[in-house]
């Protein structure tokens, strides 16, 4: 071993001194043999002349030696890593325009992977995560719904499926301490999910059993993100005592940074207490909670969900009324749930990254099989003195590893500095993205994608040139390539041409759903509206008739602004993210059949100016007045489709509908007016049934929501700015205690609404045009390369009485072909591949024939020109000049 | 028809690792007394000793080391590492080995088939 390293150091680090003493030793050798020979009668002289000759080349022995010495694989290397150098800088353009590509390619493939990885791939926080499981009810319709807490208490006692069960609910507060009260959206969880989900704090401690019981010292927990924003990360913080609602409660920890829920926001957590919550033995209470639970070892899921199905079943038996509506259970992988909205989305800008990749190396592939034709002669001259096939192939791959390295390393590190734009790019509400960092996967990653490029882009020039006939290419003077450079140069822009295709197909029908989505009419005006985000603390505000006031305080104030035309509320805005109310109903006199059957509509309170801000028009009947109030009938408005399904006999004004939107019996409200379609939560989603109760009459039961949850809806005359500081001017003088969210415009809103997939859209299309950029210089490049071979062709049909236009015609017809070929390979690959991005279509099929011909009619159109382009070079073509070149 | 034999690739080393093993030499010596002890009968290019020396310089079986020769002349010597010695005691039993068996392979008879 050390004799090993010895001989190494003798090569590279001794060189001089081991070269001296090769010269010295050979010298002697031949010094000892003339000794030997002048002994045996020549002069001294001859005899030194003799031994030499005898001896042989020195040189060659020396070199002999050379190589026998340790290293010789690295002394190649290196030799061959100088010698790539060298013929890089000779060619600056093609050094260049490789790393360029190289740098893009590979940095957008590898932020796109690392937001991947933060979002899908790192493993989640939770103790063995794939033992935990998610579990909604279902309703007849088959729409997800929630569990009401005595349902939660019953089916934690009687199952046995697993560990532990766990209940979630939203919980929307207003929090306040020693500065400007906010509006914070968060959790309230039965204290066994921590335990469930093996979690621990990452500051402080996390809620425990004692927390949940009757009569427990308020706490809660604060999530990283409220911790960061709000307490500037301040340890002090925990321990301090702060009002939730008006409630004290004191903050014991911070939740792990990537703490994450389905659909739930996690600002701060609350203990749920489901003994001394009031809703625990009301059955027909409302429905909050969502489960999660940790399966026991040895249970399958298909086990447990057989056991709680038994459990709903029972439920039903025991309280038919109640469980009215849940007719299944729903039970999905946590993990799962919590990226389900956007893991394709991901998928598919991942993969549209990765094909722009391949365009960039197959392009890269193309010049360099250039470039080593070009090297024909020199690769045949290497031969000839001997080096091996493996030797050749080695050297051309030196040449595309050195420059894939060092794109490779440039665009990591443009990816390294550039993270806090793609964060930005990316929209804020991806599941745990706040958590995004560079680990060691996207290390690897870019590693493959590296070594990827090299062999992408050298292997096929290395292993098609160390076979060509040395000969031919010695005598040729080496200006020719073989027809194997070409025939494969071809097929390479045809795939690159196929890929472009898919990307531009899929940008297509993205385009053409972002499109229609964005024309959909939401059902109501937007502009020049205004909305803010109201919470009331529990403290002043216990009952309906306190909201009322503070609504009547508020109302006449805020119209007295200049600029704002009217003043409505709702508690619920329209596209308004992760909260949805709604409420079962009946006609009275159209008993339903099946319980289960029962539909159910969007429930809305709102006041009597809210249709004449939002702009939504009544359709029918009127709209509701302040004189609606608790002295009069109950009333209500129904939205338009309600009306034609339910009522599809008569005018509904006047009708009556039984609503269960109390922890009691359902009551009844008599209908005075049909609303038009709204789509209440998501733009994708057409409009429903939608029932309007006014302020005044709210029921009880509906006070905490509204107290936490009021929209403020406010219609300026014109689009007025300063309005804002205004409207908080007024809000801070009735109550300064009550937290008020962001003014936003309604556009906003709107636009919000889209962002997510206005972001799909933009890089997906960012990466088909960059494909469709590189496609068309790629065809180019093959063509031009095309007509240099074929310079002599040319000249010599020119000579013969060739016009140009049937030159011109020729050399079109060889990239109509292959353009053919292209578009027609990408057709069949995007077809196929349809069904992957099937489900973000909107109002388009994933096959629609228009956008598929739109889009192949735009990349012929740019081909041919590309074409056009380069023939024309074709045409300036001498002949003599041609005939005359060799 | 010469009397000398070509040698077969690969025994090189082993006759250099066994000239050496009578003495510390140096190159031309180690030429002269392979040269001795094979009776004249085998032929090695001149040249062609040093990059074997070399390659068993590398492999840890000699070492080398500058000194004088008889008539005062610099010259590298090199002698036997341990491993040498054990190198050379395996290849010798593995020739011997190789030599019986190939010899009795053919010298046998028909009726021994």
């Amino acid at each position: 071993m050390t004799a090993y390293v010895r001989s190494l150091a003798a090569r590279f680090v001794r060189r001089r001194q081991t070269e001296r003493e090769l010269e010295e030793e050979l010298g002697s050798h031949i010094q000892l043999r003339a000794d030997e020979l002048e002994r045996s009668g020549c002069t001294r002289a001859q005899a030194e002349r003799h031994a030499r000759i005898e001896f042989g080349s020195q040189e060659r022995f020396k070199e002999e030696c050379r190589e026998a010495l340790a290293g010789n694989f690295i002394d190649r290397m290196i030799q061959d890593v100088r010698f790539s150098f060298r013929s890089l800088r000779k060619s600056p353009a093609f050094f260049a325009v490789a790393v360029v590509t190289l740098v893009f390619g590979i940095g957008a493939t590898v932020a796109a992977f690392a937001v991947v990885n933060a979002v899908l791939l790192r493993p989640f926080a939770f103790n063995d995560p794939a033992r935990l499981l998610w579990i909604y009810a279902q309703r007849a319709d088959g729409a997800r719904t929630n569990f009401s807490l005595p349902d939660y208490c019953d089916y934690r006692d009687q199952q046995t499926s697993f560990e532990g069960l766990a209940a979630i609910g939203s919980y929307s507060a207003n929090l306040s301490d020693w500065s400007e009260p906010e509006r914070v959206q968060g959790v309230r969880v039965s204290t066994n999910i921590f335990s469930i989900l093996g979690l621990r704090s990452l500051a402080g401690r996390s809620l425990v059993m004692t927390d949940d019981l009757n009569g427990a010292p308020g706490v809660a927990m604060i999530s990283y993100g409220l911790w960061s924003r709000r307490y500037a990360r301040n340890a002090n913080v925990i321990g301090q005592s702060v009002q939730l609602n008006g409630e004290p409660r004191q903050i014991v920890g911070v939740l792990p940074q990537d703490f994450a829920l389905p659909n739930l926001d996690t600002d701060v957590v609350v203990p749920l207490q489901p003994e001394s919550d009031p809703r625990r033995s009301a059955r027909n209470s409302v429905s909050f909670l969502r489960f999660v639970g940790r399966l026991k070892p040895n249970v399958t899921p298909e086990q447990a969900y057989a056991e709680l199905d038994s459990i709903r079943q029972n439920l039903r038996r025991q309280f038919p009324d109640a469980s009215a509506g849940k007719i299944d259970i729903t039970i999905a992988p946590l993990t799962h749930e919590i990226v389900a909205n956007v893991r394709v989305v991901l998928v598919t800008v991942f993969c549209a990254a990765i094909a722009v990749l391949l365009i960039g190396c197959t392009n890269l592939a193309g010049i360099s099989l250039t470039r080593a034709a070009a090297r024909q002669r020199e690769l045949a001259m290497r031969t000839a003195l001997g080096a091996t096939r493996g030797q050749l192939i080695r050297l051309l791959l030196t040449e595309s590893a050195i420059v894939a390295l060092i794109g490779g390393a440039l665009g990591v590190l443009m990816e390294t500095w550039g993270q806090g734009i793609l964060l930005r790019l990316v929209p804020s509400d991806l599941p745990r993205i706040q958590t995004f960092s560079i680990d060691w996967r996207v290390f690897a990653f870019a590693s493959v994608v590296i070594l990827i490029a090299t062999f992408a882009c050298g292997l096929a020039p290395a292993w098609l040139l160390s076979r060509a006939d040395l000969r031919e290419a010695l005598l040729s003077g080496g200006r020719g390539s073989t027809s194997g450079t070409r025939r494969l140069r071809t097929w390479l822009v045809a795939g690159q041409i196929a890929l472009a295709l898919v990307l531009l197909a899929n940008a297509g029908l993205l385009f053409r759903s972002f499109a229609l989505l964005s024309s959909e009419r939401p059902g109501f005006d937007a502009a020049n509206v205004a909305t803010v985000r109201l919470s009331l603390p529990e403290t002043g505000y216990v009952d309906r008739a306190a909201v009322v006031n503070y609504y009547e305080a508020l109302r006449s104030r805020l119209a007295a602004i200049p600029g704002i035309q009217t003043v409505g509320l709702v508690q619920l805005l329209p596209l308004a993210p992760k909260s949805q109310s709604t409420v079962p109903f009946t006609r009275p006199d159209q008993p339903l059949a099946k319980r289960d059957d029962t539909p159910w509509a969007n429930y809305r309170v709102v006041s009597p100016g809210y249709f004449r801000a939002m702009g939504i028009p009544l359709l029918g009947g009127r709209d509701f007045v302040e004189e609606d109030d608790e002295n009069r009938q109950p009333v209500a408005i129904i939205s338009v489709f309600l009306a034609n399904k339910y009522f599809p006999d008569r005018s509904p004004a006047g009708q009556r509908l039984t609503i269960d939107d109390t922890d009691t019996e359902p009551r009844s409200v008599e209908i005075v007016g049909v609303a038009g379609p709204v789509k209440q939560s998501s733009l994708e989603m057409p409009a429903r049934a939608d029932i309007y109760l006014p302020l005044r009459q709210v029921p009880k039961e509906a006070v905490p929501w509204l107290r936490y949850n009021t929209y403020w809806v406010l219609k300026t005359s014109t689009a007025t700015t300063g309005i804002e500081r205004s409207i908080r001017g007024e809000i801070r003088k009735v109550d300064p205690s009550v937290a008020v969210g962001n003014v936003r415009a309604m556009t906003e809103v709107l636009a919000a609404a889209l962002a997510a997939r206005r972001f799909s859209l933009l890089l997906v299309g960012s990466f088909a045009v960059a494909a469709l950029f590189l496609a068309a210089a790629g065809l180019y490049a093959v063509i031009s390369y095309g007509i240099q071979q074929r310079t002599r062709e040319i000249g010599v049909r020119l000579a013969l009485g060739a016009t140009r236009g049937r030159i011109l015609r020729m050399i079109l017809r060889e990239g109509v072909l292959l353009l053919a070929a292209g578009i027609t390979g990408g057709l069949v690959l995007a077809l196929m591949m349809a069904k992957l991005v099937a489900n973000q279509m909107y109002g388009v099929s994933e096959r629609d024939p228009f956008s598929f011909a739109l889009v192949s009619l735009l990349l012929a159109t740019i081909s041919l020109l590309t074409c056009g382009i380069a023939a024309r070079r074709a045409l300036n073509v001498d002949p003599m000049e041609a005939l005359r070149c060799e | 028809m010469s009397n000398e034999a070509e040698l077969l690739p690969g025994t090189l080393d082993l006759l250099i690792l066994k000239a050496v093993s009578l003495g510390p030499l140096h190159g031309y010596g180690i030429l002269l007394r392979i040269g001795q002890i094979s009776g004249r009968a085998l032929l090695i290019e001149q040249g062609a000793l040093y990059p074997a020396l070399f390659r068993l310089v590398r492999q840890g079986l000699l070492k080398a080391s500058w000194g004088k020769s008889d008539n005062n002349r610099r010259a590298k010597f090199y002698e036997l590492t341990s491993r040498g010695r054990k190198r050379l005691r395996e290849e010798t039993d593995g020739w011997n080995r190789l030599v019986a068996a190939i010899a009795s392979a053919l010298a046998a008879q028909p009726k021994e088939v």
